[in-house]
């Protein structure tokens, strides 16, 4: 597919997970991708090869997206790298996992400013050069959780609720320059995030509740994000999208057992 | 665009664009804040826009700025924050059309922005654009 043909993307986060997925579907479509990551290059650079060895073209950026001013270069290397800026997708995310009884405040404000900082930062810095081409994208890559409660997930819960009043917020205040907005809300995706959510028995229990009795792929969820990053969603801004197999639309376990 | 003869036209449109507003409900003398509505976000519409069709960077923090002209608050505003004579003097050169004399001494200095016009915006933008291209 062409549909993101002459677009650049920038991909936080994008050395696994998730963020892998949704670098190569856009590749797929089309995108030249910047590829960010923390602190796995290797990683990274595997996912450019990948996308080279496709026929596209990446480049591998590092950068720690909750420091505003590494969140600014990134976004100056991506355009200066790659001839350009369209596609912002925020993806870089971290989880501290625990009860509120027993988390200790550094664990929540770090969620906080790695998930919603790193939104913020890169919003922030990528914004101007949307605003004066009067167009771009961005996509948050939210959760559920965002919007409903797991125990032990209140840090990154709260992290991703405030991801999707940003996004909204964020919609609004760029609907004007022509730049959408939207959040793509995954649900259980095994990724090395959630290790900890399935590790007891593979998830088996956990999937019990899913409508759709499966874990999303990370392909799956990257697909979304590739069509809300396209022209086929070109009247869709402060939208949040949820991608979890209908767990989040069902009362309770959806019957009485 | 270095042509500032095409300034005036092309900030009249950005303007009612950004407003959503006919044209002809904007004229030089309109002030942007009074007489036009616009908000904070609008002014920021206003100035994108006025980039793409003149190539004219102006920063919504430089409109207050040109408007006080480099004054420091202290001498600017008194121990009231009403515009000193010193600061009236600085905002006809920036704002011509305001009547110095009428506004001496009861011209709160949150209201100076009101005052500004889509001709003193078009002032402002041929400035910058000679300017640029003296540097």
């Amino acid at each position: 597919m062409t549909k993101l043909a002459g677009q650049v993307a920038l991909v936080t986060g994008a050395s696994r997970g998730i963020g892998r997925a949704v670098a190569l579907a856009l590749a797929d479509d089309g995108a030249h991708v910047a590829v960010n990551y923390r602190s796995r290059a290797d990683e990274a650079q595997a996912v450019v090869e990948e996308i080279e060895k496709a026929g596209g073209k990446a480049v591998a950026l590092a950068a720690d997206v909750a420091d505003p001013e590494q969140a600014a270069a990134l976004v100056e290397r991506a355009r200066a790298e790659l001839g350009g800026l369209h596609i912002l997708v925020n993806n870089a995310g971290i989880t501290r996992d625990g009860l509120i009884y027993t988390m200790a405040p550094t664990d929540w404000l770090e969620v906080m400013r790695v998930n919603f900082g790193g939104v913020f930062n890169c919003t922030q810095a990528a914004m101007g050069h949307f605003m004066a081409e009067r167009a771009g994208v961005i996509i948050n890559i939210s959760s559920v959780m965002g919007e409903r409660a797991w125990t032990g997930e209140s840090a990154y819960a709260a992290s991703k609720g405030a991801i999707n009043a940003f996004t909204r917020n964020c919609a609004l205040e760029l609907a004007r320059f022509g730049v959408r907005v939207n959040a793509v809300l995954p649900g259980f995706v095994p990724t090395d995030l959630v290790d900890g959510l399935l590790a007891k028995d593979g998830g088996k229990a956990i999937k019990r509740r899913i409508p759709l009795r499966e874990f999303a792929t990370p392909g799956q969820i990257a697909r979304v994000v590739a069509f809300v990053a396209g022209p086929d969603a070109d009247y869709m801004t402060g939208e949040l999208l949820r991608v979890d197999g209908g767990a989040a639309a069902v009362l309770g376990t959806g019957r009485p057992d | 665009m270095t042509d500032t003869a095409a300034f005036p036209a092309a900030i009249q449109e950005a303007v009612a664009d950004a407003l959503g507003l006919d044209e002809t409900e904007v004229t030089p003398l309109s002030t942007l804040i009074g007489d036009l509505g616009a908000e904070s976000i609008d002014l920021l519409d206003i100035l994108f826009r006025i980039e793409r069709k003149t190539g004219v960077k102006i920063q919504a923090s430089d409109i207050g700025n040109h408007i006080q002209g480099g004054i420091p608050d202290s001498e600017f505003g008194d121990e009231n924050e009403i515009i000193t004579p010193v600061g009236l003097a600085q905002l006809k050169k920036a704002m011509p059309q305001i009547d110095t004399e009428e506004l001496a001494g009861k011209l709160p200095a949150d209201q100076v922005m009101s005052l500004f016009t889509v001709q003193n915006l078009v002032d402002l933008a041929v400035l910058r654009a000679t300017a640029t291209v003296d540097a």
